[in-house]
């Protein structure tokens, strides 16, 4: 077995469609539309109360 | 919208009983945690859907009864928890207090350890069981809301696992296995698959709870933090990666569950689908003989470096030498490969998307941010960063983190998500809003479900293997235990049974003792 973590890599989050890495065979059919800015997400995210996770505080579970 | 679901022809069935139980976290404007239990108490008996209520039966159930063949005095609980306990406890009886509910799709509903749980019924499909998960967020959500109305503040459910402030929860998979697989293979088989598998079935996490030192701002895993031991029955402190509860909710002489506790709750219904059907791989090699011939060196610490590296090179080290945790899944897959490849269609996409996916996460893991949570999230969370010109581990990314398992989908990051097309989903709104209310029809979760919406007045008692019904003045009991294979011809009889006599009949019958081990 070849180990080739070290060729990890990240990059940001795409802003265009995606080419899907299985090419053409299985998977799930192609977006037919472009894929929407990320203003949306953004806007959702700066509607979160930041102080939300400081008051969350839970029993212990399983 | 995008339309990123997959669409897959399913006809044949996985060859074992599966499910999913979700502790889900709950938060009351205005109250603490002294207050959750009444909370998630108040929270389950607003649900809306038709239920039996308060007649679960535990008499078959043994949490402290260990696979290794004996038994613990005691379970080890929580200190802090038992704090909280032992300063506000409350008085109400058991059945109170766990607010039991069956659902007409077989489900069962409760209040556990103060957090509303979601057990979906059994289902041997895996896209079934896709369905039914996230109907347990529906149906929750729906209790949520109604519970909301009824007190007039805000209350949100977050399927997670991790308060961040050091309080943990549970969700738990079950597998029903062959009880031939011996416990020593089992074990040492599992152990390092469990081990490695959050790679892609992590939920990702901002920061450390346990042992913050060195400051790590991102996870791969929620529930990293919380592993405390390699294997015991544990559940609620010293938590393991391997449960070895004894408790197969079928026939003992006959079967085995495999209770996962170590996993993460997945937004993401292809990290769901690709965890749960790895793992049911992986018991499918041991049922034919094969087991890994590998043991990882602690792997509590194995499992909590990997967690804290997502960047890091994932190196494990073993009785073989240091091997990536993607080589260790490797090992599994390419056994799977080599035994099942063609058996199936669910089986063929597991391997190849197993494979997929490990390959990626070797060569360019971003790629995979529509499709496993850590990913997903951590891009959600540096675009915010980047955006805003705030740091990754800015206290502001915890409230983010717990926006992404918000299960309202007007509100979650992770429905954001889906909402822009930007995750791959395995369902669709129809298959779990049908999911909600309707039993699969191939597995016994279909009894349950017809006894709820049937004969619920005549329901004594029920469990995941019992049903006792009030006939004719006299109290009838149904074995479940056995009933474990595909019950399609079954259920559907059952269905068109005119009363509860020829309902029970049926299920008493001796054709039905050969319905167990029938496959379609």
């Amino acid at each position: 077995m070849i180990t080739r973590a070290e060729e990890r890599v990240r990059r940001p989050m795409p802003t265009e469609p995606l080419t899907r890495p299985g090419g053409d065979g299985d998977g799930p059919s192609k977006p037919d539309v472009k894929r929407p800015d990320t203003n949306e997400l953004l806007k959702r995210m700066r509607r979160i109360d930041p102080e939300q996770a400081r008051r969350y505080r839970q029993r212990s579970g399983e | 919208m995008l339309n990123l679901r997959v669409k897959i022809e399913y006809n044949v069935l996985v060859n074992r009983l599966l499910g999913i139980e979700t502790e889900y976290g709950l938060y009351v404007e205005g109250r603490g945690v002294a207050d959750q239990v009444m909370e998630a108490i108040g929270l389950l008996r607003s649900c809306p859907f038709p239920a039996i209520k308060g007649c679960w039966d535990y008499r078959l159930e043994d949490p402290r009864r260990d696979m290794r063949g004996f038994r613990v005095e005691h379970l080890a609980v929580d200190p802090q928890d038992a704090q909280i306990e032992r300063e506000h406890p409350i008085s109400l009886s058991d059945r109170e207090a766990r607010s039991d509910h069956v659902l007409t799709n077989g489900a069962r509903l409760y209040n556990d350890h103060a957090h509303p749980e979601y057990a979906t019924p059994e289902c041997r499909r895996l896209m079934d069981l896709i369905a039914y998960d996230k109907a347990g967020e529906r149906t929750l959500l729906a209790c949520a809301r109604a519970y909301q109305e009824k007190i007039g503040a805000t209350v949100k459910l977050y399927k997670n696992n991790t308060d961040y402030h050091g309080s943990s929860y549970g969700t738990h998979e079950s597998y029903l296995l062959r009880r031939d697989v011996p416990f020593d293979t089992l074990a040492s088989t599992m152990t390092p698959f469990l081990t490695t598998r959050p790679i892609y079935a992590g939920a990702g996490k901002v920061g450390v709870e346990v042992n913050p030192n060195p400051r790590v701002p991102y996870q791969i895993s929620q529930r990293a933090d919380f592993y405390m031991d390699t294997m015991n029955v544990e559940t609620l402190y010293r938590r393991p990666i391997f449960n070895t509860r004894d408790e197969p909710h079928a026939r003992m002489r006959d079967y085995r569950r495999l209770h996962v506790i170590c996993g993460d709750a997945n937004m993401s219904e292809y990290a769901t689908a690709l965890k749960v059907g790895a793992t049911a791989l992986v018991l499918d090699l041991l049922e034919d003989g094969w087991a890994a011939d590998l043991i990882v060196v602690d792997p509590v610490r194995a499992a909590q470096i990997l967690s804290r590296e997502p960047d890091g090179k994932w190196l494990v080290e073993t009785d073989k030498g240091i091997i990536s945790a993607i080589d260790v899944q490797r090992l599994y897959l390419q056994a799977a490969q080599t035994r099942f490849a063609g058996r199936d269609a669910e089986t063929d996409w597991v391997l190849s998307e197993w494979e997929t996916v490990l390959n990626l996460l070797e060569t360019d893991p971003e790629l995979l941010g529509d499709r496993l949570d850590w990913i997903a999230k951590r891009q959600l969370l540096s675009l915010f960063a980047e955006s805003e010109g705030v740091a990754l581990d800015d206290a502001t990314m915890i409230a983010l983190d717990l926006a992404y398992h918000d299960i309202d989908p007007a509100e979650g990051l992770y429905y954001a998500l889906v909402e822009q097309g930007r995750m791959r989903t395995l369902t669709s709104e129809e298959a779990v809003q049908h999911a909600m209310h309707h039993p699969p029809a191939d597995t016994r979760a279909a009894i349950r479900g017809l006894c709820v919406q049937r004969y619920a007045a005549q329901v004594e008692s029920i469990n995941w293997e019992r049903i006792v019904l009030r006939n004719e003045e006299q109290s009838v009991r149904l074995d479940l235990s056995l009933l474990t294979g595909n019950l399609r011809d079954l259920n559907r009889r059952l269905t068109a049974a005119v009363d509860i006599t020829e309902f029970v009949n049926l299920l008493q019958s001796p054709r039905r003792a050969s319905e167990p081990h029938k496959e379609a």
